[in-house]
């Protein structure tokens, strides 16, 4: 047991001599390949986080060429179902997935994700001249189509009216809280549900994963405000 | 066959046992505290998993020390006339195999993960506002877990000994194991800093051999203790010099002709039988016996409720005294 254990110290000593300045480093050196080389990012149709559809865009979207900037690398964009290119990050064919996902999303066993960068809330919410009410029980709440939505509202004791924009009419209304401003509405203290925004990564790349959590937690909670702002508008 | 004196042990020992048990106290408290703290920066780490499930088992001996402590010196009742001093030895199965079934759960879960190419990895963590890697925060919780198991358990060994307390040797058997597979987490999570994705599940496979063999070597003793074994030390297989002791003792009585001494371990005591052949010396042979079974028991301490049985012959063709397998 006791050699075993000097065995892998030794071997470690190794590791670290090897490993040189650069700490944590990758099992597969993603780091290192993405540095002054191509950023492979696999995009998810979510918006406004990502919107793979004529030329991406959406605020991950250009959060990750800020990103690719401060590492001096060339994004190549990969659109797809969250699943495939989970599998593609699990595989080593992309180095980054974004697109709209969250702390609660069911992937780790395949991938790693990194520390959520920015939580938004779905909130009940009533145009700005409008008096707020004090609960939402037995009141029409409009939304637009999502089942998710209208479930938490029912079982909030709401009647869910699906409506095709969020942003007019009168009444109470289910929103994001970053769309407040931009629809004129005024939050009713009534929260759904929260979403804590996360990135994939490769597990196994913690020099890379450590890289881009940097990014992520010096990022000014305003810079992201205004990225969604003008993405969701 | 008399009522045996109130006392269980001799002041001397009697203090010793006190301080286990509040050196055991002192253990579950701070072993609670690492199991919490490990908790919070527990991550993705396999080895760091190990160590925190083997924190998590090594909760189980002191619980089982301080459960028999609870029960161990009450009075023989109707129910159970011969008391509750073997609690101890339920007490050490427990916690034993408990361990070895942990060890085995371990060893295949981190052999999968090493099966399966996981690389696990680590990232940042905010802390007071400053951005570390995780695994220096996870180093910093593995040393504390580490340096208080090896006083702890530095203390405990002798004290087993004298105490003649297997649960307690075993705890402080855990908490060398609980210092070793710190050690090994440690390595593990540089293993990981320095993107060797093996390092990581090695190290885990090491810990998890580590606990198996605990527990294995800790069942067989308290299966066998169970079994009526001849009593050992503590941590060895060996038998007691207290065997022998008492075979010269009983040998050495005047009255005395040949003797045979058959003894187990009851808990933390040493119990059994001698079979005597009186000779004829005239004294009344219930008085004799009765002094014999009282210069036992002042012998050593652990000795308790050891019968003396004079017989006409030892081996005659009756077969009137259990014949001893050879030693």
């Amino acid at each position: 047991m006791r050699s075993w254990l000097r065995v892998g110290a030794g071997a470690l000593v190794v590791g670290v001599v090897t490993a040189g300045c650069q700490w944590p480093r990758d099992v597969d050196g993603t780091l290192e390949r993405v540095r002054g080389g191509t950023l492979r990012v696999g995009v998810v149709e979510a918006e406004p986080w990502a919107a793979a559809a004529e030329g991406p865009r959406g605020v991950e979207v250009r959060l990750v060429e800020e990103l690719a900037g401060r590492v001096g690398a060339e994004v190549s964009w990969v659109p797809g179902a969250t699943a495939e290119l989970v599998s593609g990050l699990h595989d080593g064919a992309l180095d980054l997935v974004v697109g709209g996902l969250t702390a609660q999303d069911p992937w780790t066993a395949e991938v790693t994700f990194t520390r959520p960068y920015v939580t938004t809330r779905t909130v009940v919410a009533v145009p700005g001249g409008e008096p707020a009410p004090e609960d939402v029980a037995g009141r029409t709440v409009r939304l637009e189509a999502d089942p998710q939505l209208e479930g938490l509202l029912r079982s909030a004791g709401a009647v869910p009216q699906v409506v095709p924009d969020a942003g007019g009419g009168t009444g109470p209304v289910a929103v994001e809280d970053w769309e407040l401003d931009l629809h004129g509405l005024r939050g009713t203290g009534v929260e759904l549900q929260s979403a804590d925004h996360v990135w994939a990564v490769r597990s196994g790349e913690s020099g890379w994963q450590v890289e881009v959590e940097r990014f992520l937690l010096r990022l000014d909670p305003a810079h992201v405000q205004r990225l969604l702002d003008e993405e969701g508008a | 066959m008399r009522v045996y004196a109130d006392h269980e042990m001799p002041p001397e020992v009697e203090r010793l046992y006190r301080r286990a048990v509040r050196l055991e106290r002192w253990t579950l408290a701070y072993l609670v505290s690492a199991v919490a703290l490990m908790g919070l920066v527990l991550g993705q780490s396999q080895a760091m998993k190990a160590a925190w499930v083997e924190d998590l088992l090594s909760l189980l001996p002191a619980i089982a020390f301080l459960v028999a402590s609870r029960f161990r010196e009450r009075e023989a009742s109707q129910r159970f006339p011969y008391g509750f001093h073997r609690v101890v030895s339920a007490a050490y199965l427990i916690a034993s195999f408990a361990l070895l079934v942990m060890g085995v759960l371990l060893f295949a879960d981190s052999a999968y993960r090493l099966l399966i190419r996981e690389r696990p990895s680590i990232g940042l963590v905010e802390v007071f506002g400053f951005q570390v890697w995780l695994g220096w925060p996870m180093i910093a919780a593995l040393v504390w877990s580490a340096v208080p198991a090896v006083v702890l358990g530095r203390m405990k060994l002798p004290m087993a000994a004298r105490l003649h307390d297997k649960v307690l040797y075993a705890d402080a058997e855990m908490n060398r194991a609980d210092w070793l597979t710190a050690v090994a987490a440690i390595v593990g999570v540089l293993g990981i800093g320095a993107g060797l994705w093996w390092a990581d599940a090695v190290a885990a496979v090491v810990i998890s051999l580590d606990i198996t063999r605990d527990g294995l070597r800790n069942v067989r003793s308290a299966f066998a203790d169970l079994m009526d074994r001849i009593p050992t030390s503590p941590g060895e297989e060996q038998p007691l010099e207290l065997i022998a002791v008492v075979e010269r003792h009983v040998r050495s009585l005047a009255w005395v002709r040949e003797a045979e001494v058959r003894l187990r371990e009851h808990g933390h005591l040493v119990t059994g039988e001698v079979y005597v052949v009186p000779e004829e010396t005239g004294a009344p042979l219930p008085h004799l016996v009765q002094e014999a079974v009282d210069d036992l028991q002042q012998l050593d301490w652990r000795l308790r409720e050891v019968v003396v049985v004079p017989l006409p012959a030892l081996h005659d063709e009756r077969g009137s005294a259990p014949r001893p397998g050879k030693r």
